[in-house]
């Protein structure tokens, strides 16, 4: 059981990296078009790197969605086909007053 | 050929296999629209969005560090002597250094020492800036047309209606004008209602630096050349009096009004002595009289202006203006108010020594008088709408003289500097720069100076750049002259001499021939009255005076009726010689001899 946490995608330890993250860099923000950019691209790059430090057999795929919260629907879906006993994902729908993040990483096992 | 390599590996070492399965879709997010916070938001319409389509360009600069500059000095005094030395006696400063002179380290310490004191002292060979390359070059005459520019107007801050009767600059650069403000119009009464005259700054029209008052209005004021705190003022009433401007407004010394002018002291005129402190004035009162600042109460010296050389003070003549060259300081001349010229000598024993040659001079008033300031055997005088070049060879007729202006002549004077250049005022208001040189039938330039009356005028000296001129209704002008107007041409003085002695020569020939002539019409048809046809001025003068009036007038007029004929006779001959004089030297030369020749014999 020990090996296969140490080798397998543990969905918790993921989610907290990713809150970390988002909260590290937008925090209580509000929303502006012009920080978009950096703070997307920064998020994914946080994440990667905390990721990669939990030195796993895994490559990694992090995608970052920050949308305003002006009313407007939002929806998206993913579908993958993989080895079910090894690979896995984790999404974390993070928002605060002004804007929603929504965050997907997915893990496949080398 | 075929080259084969055969590999073979265990199935377990690959690795796990893998099985790919499908996940079913998961939904990542789900966020349904939000009415409440849609309404929130109103859209922006229209949208202003500004894009810029050129390059973009940014400006920096950088300043170098300050280079802070400081003034140091040092000052050098004598000191260093050995306590027991007292560095005042000579004897004993020089008994140590023949100490120090004999000691041995003294050559070697003073080798070392030299050095560096060489060094120190070559620092000192800074270069001179101000050094002028071109002290010999002439300046270039420019070929521009003359012109004037008013500079400063300075108005009479007081209401009264005042002349500006005379002017001084001040004698040491052109920074201050006296003024002096007298109303001398007959009969205007209104001569004791305000009586100040004034010092002028030139920079400053709109105050007086001085207020001078006296105990009677000025007609004249004068600056000591010697002292330029010092002023003298002739007043309206005969008094002269003293100014120092150290000392303020009113007079320091005044002369008694018992041992004064009986008329306005119209003219004061510092003389050159040691001491700076003597001048003399003359007035129309028929005196000339001499001062001392030291002692005022009574003149040191007196003379009265008979030109009969008797003394009379009921025969003399009115003196006007006065002209002293400090070159020659014992000689003067006096303009009167009756038109003669009183050429005199100081140095005389007595009042008939004192009294030399009189000109004829004007019909009127001799409003100005001045030798020229090169050439000082010449002079010209101003009155009767004329002004009339004399020379010190030709007493009884001028050697030029410029046509009767339309408009009365108040003064005259030379340029210091151009040899060739004299101005005048004239009562409509104009001042005029004559160029005897460029033409003398009108002006090079007339400049109205004012709508009214100007009547006095002084030019600045060394430079004659500036002249200020005096109107009636007290306003002073300062006039700035073009270049070409006040800087001397390079063989003008030889041009002017040359032009001075032309004109002296064709006077005597003219003169000659006349006296010829009426010696020939004299012998032929009065022969008992020769004597008056020579018309030596003051022996016919006093002929006259000893006649009844009646007789007096008709033989006045007769003669005044004679000098017409006799002019226009000259005038005619004058013509015809003026003709041959301007040919040129060398014609007229030849025309002299032949004159001589004829009219000598």
């Amino acid at each position: 059981m020990d090996d296969t946490a140490e080798t397998s995608f543990v969905v918790d330890e993921v989610s907290n990296v990713i809150k970390e993250s988002i909260e590290a860099t937008i925090g209580s923000q509000s929303y502006q078009q012009a920080k978009i950019n950096t703070w997307t691209s920064n998020i994914v790059e946080a994440i990667l790197n905390s990721l990669t430090k939990l030195n796993k057999p895994f490559k990694y795929i992090v995608s970052c969605v920050i949308m305003q919260k002006n009313g407007a629907g939002l929806h998206t879906a993913s579908s993958c086909f993989w080895d079910n006993t090894t690979d896995g994902s984790c999404t974390v729908r993070w928002e605060n007053k002004s804007m929603y993040a929504i965050v997907s990483v997915f893990g496949l096992s080398i | 050929m075929d080259i084969q390599h055969v590999y073979t590996k265990k199935r377990s070492e690959f690795g796990r296999q893998v099985i790919f399965t499908d996940r079913a879709v998961e939904s990542i997010a789900d966020i349904p629209p939000n009415p409440d916070l849609s309404r929130e938001y109103i859209s922006r319409n229209p949208v202003e969005l500004a894009i810029q389509n050129v390059r973009e360009f940014s400006e920096h600069w950088v300043n170098t560090v300050r280079f802070e500059t400081e003034n140091r000095g040092i000052n050098h005094v004598e000191g260093g002597w050995p306590k027991d030395i007292n560095p005042l006696e000579p004897d004993q400063t020089s008994r140590f250094r023949k100490k120090t002179e004999k000691e041995d380290g003294y050559s070697r310490s003073m080798l070392s020492l030299g050095n560096l004191v060489e060094h120190t002292i070559k620092q000192n060979n800074i270069v001179d800036i101000y050094e002028n390359y071109f002290q010999n070059l002439q300046p270039d005459v420019v070929e521009e047309a003359p012109y004037a520019k008013t500079v400063n107007i300075y108005r009479d801050p007081h209401n009264a209606r005042r002349t500006a009767n005379h002017i001084s600059w001040y004698a040491d650069g052109a920074r201050k004008l006296a003024v002096s403000y007298c109303n001398l119009e007959f009969q205007s009464g209104t001569n004791d209602s305000f009586i100040d005259s004034y010092i002028w700054d030139t920079e400053n029209p709109t105050k007086p630096d001085l207020h001078l008052k006296p105990i009677s209005p000025l007609v004249c004021i004068e600056f000591n050349p010697k002292d330029t705190h010092q002023l003298v003022g002739g007043c309206y009433n005969g008094q002269v009096c003293i100014f120092d401007t150290r000392k303020g407004s009113t007079a320091v010394e005044q002369s008694l009004i018992e041992n004064s002018h009986r008329d306005p002291a119209y003219k004061t005129v510092w003389l050159q002595s040691k001491s700076g402190t003597e001048f003399f004035s003359a007035s129309t009162d028929g005196k000339i009289l001499w001062w001392d600042t030291k002692k005022l109460s009574e003149p040191v010296e007196t003379l009265i202006l008979d030109i009969e050389k008797k003394g009379r003070i009921e025969n003399a003549l009115g003196a006007m203006s006065l002209e002293y060259e400090s070159t020659i300081p014992t000689k003067f001349m006096v303009g009167t108010e009756q038109g003669r010229i009183i050429s005199c000598n100081r140095k005389g024993k007595n009042d008939a020594e004192k009294i030399g040659n009189v000109f004829p001079g004007h019909w009127g008033p001799v409003y100005a008088l001045q030798r020229h300031p090169n050439f000082l055997k010449n002079f010209l005088s101003v009155g009767d709408w004329t002004v009339r070049i004399w020379s010190e060879e030709m007493r009884d007729d001028c050697i030029m003289w410029t046509k009767p202006s339309v408009h009365a002549l108040t003064d005259g004077q030379w340029s210091p500097t151009r040899s060739s250049i004299f101005f005048t005022t004239k009562m409509d208001g104009t001042l005029d720069v004559w160029d005897i040189l460029f033409k003398q039938n009108e002006p090079t330039l007339s400049i109205q100076v004012v709508d009214e009356p100007l009547h006095c005028l002084r030019v600045e000296e060394p430079h004659g750049r500036l002249v200020a001129c005096g109107s009636q209704n007290g306003t002073v002008t300062l006039v700035e002259l073009s270049d070409n107007l006040c800087v001397q041409g390079k063989s003008e003085k030889v041009l002017v001499n040359g032009m001075f002695d032309r004109e002296t020569r064709r006077a005597k020939i003219l003169e000659a021939r006349g006296r010829a002539r009426r010696d020939a019409r004299g012998k032929s048809a009065h022969g008992e009255k020769t004597e008056k046809a020579t018309t030596d001025g003051a022996t016919l003068e006093s002929e006259l005076k000893e006649a009844n009036p009646i007789e007096k007038a008709e033989k006045d007029f007769w003669k005044i009726v004679d000098e017409e004929k006799r002019k226009r006779d000259r005038k005619a001959a004058l013509a015809g010689e003026k003709a041959a004089a301007e040919a040129g030297e060398t014609t007229q030369a030849e025309t002299a001899a032949p004159t001589t020749a004829e009219t000598t014999e």
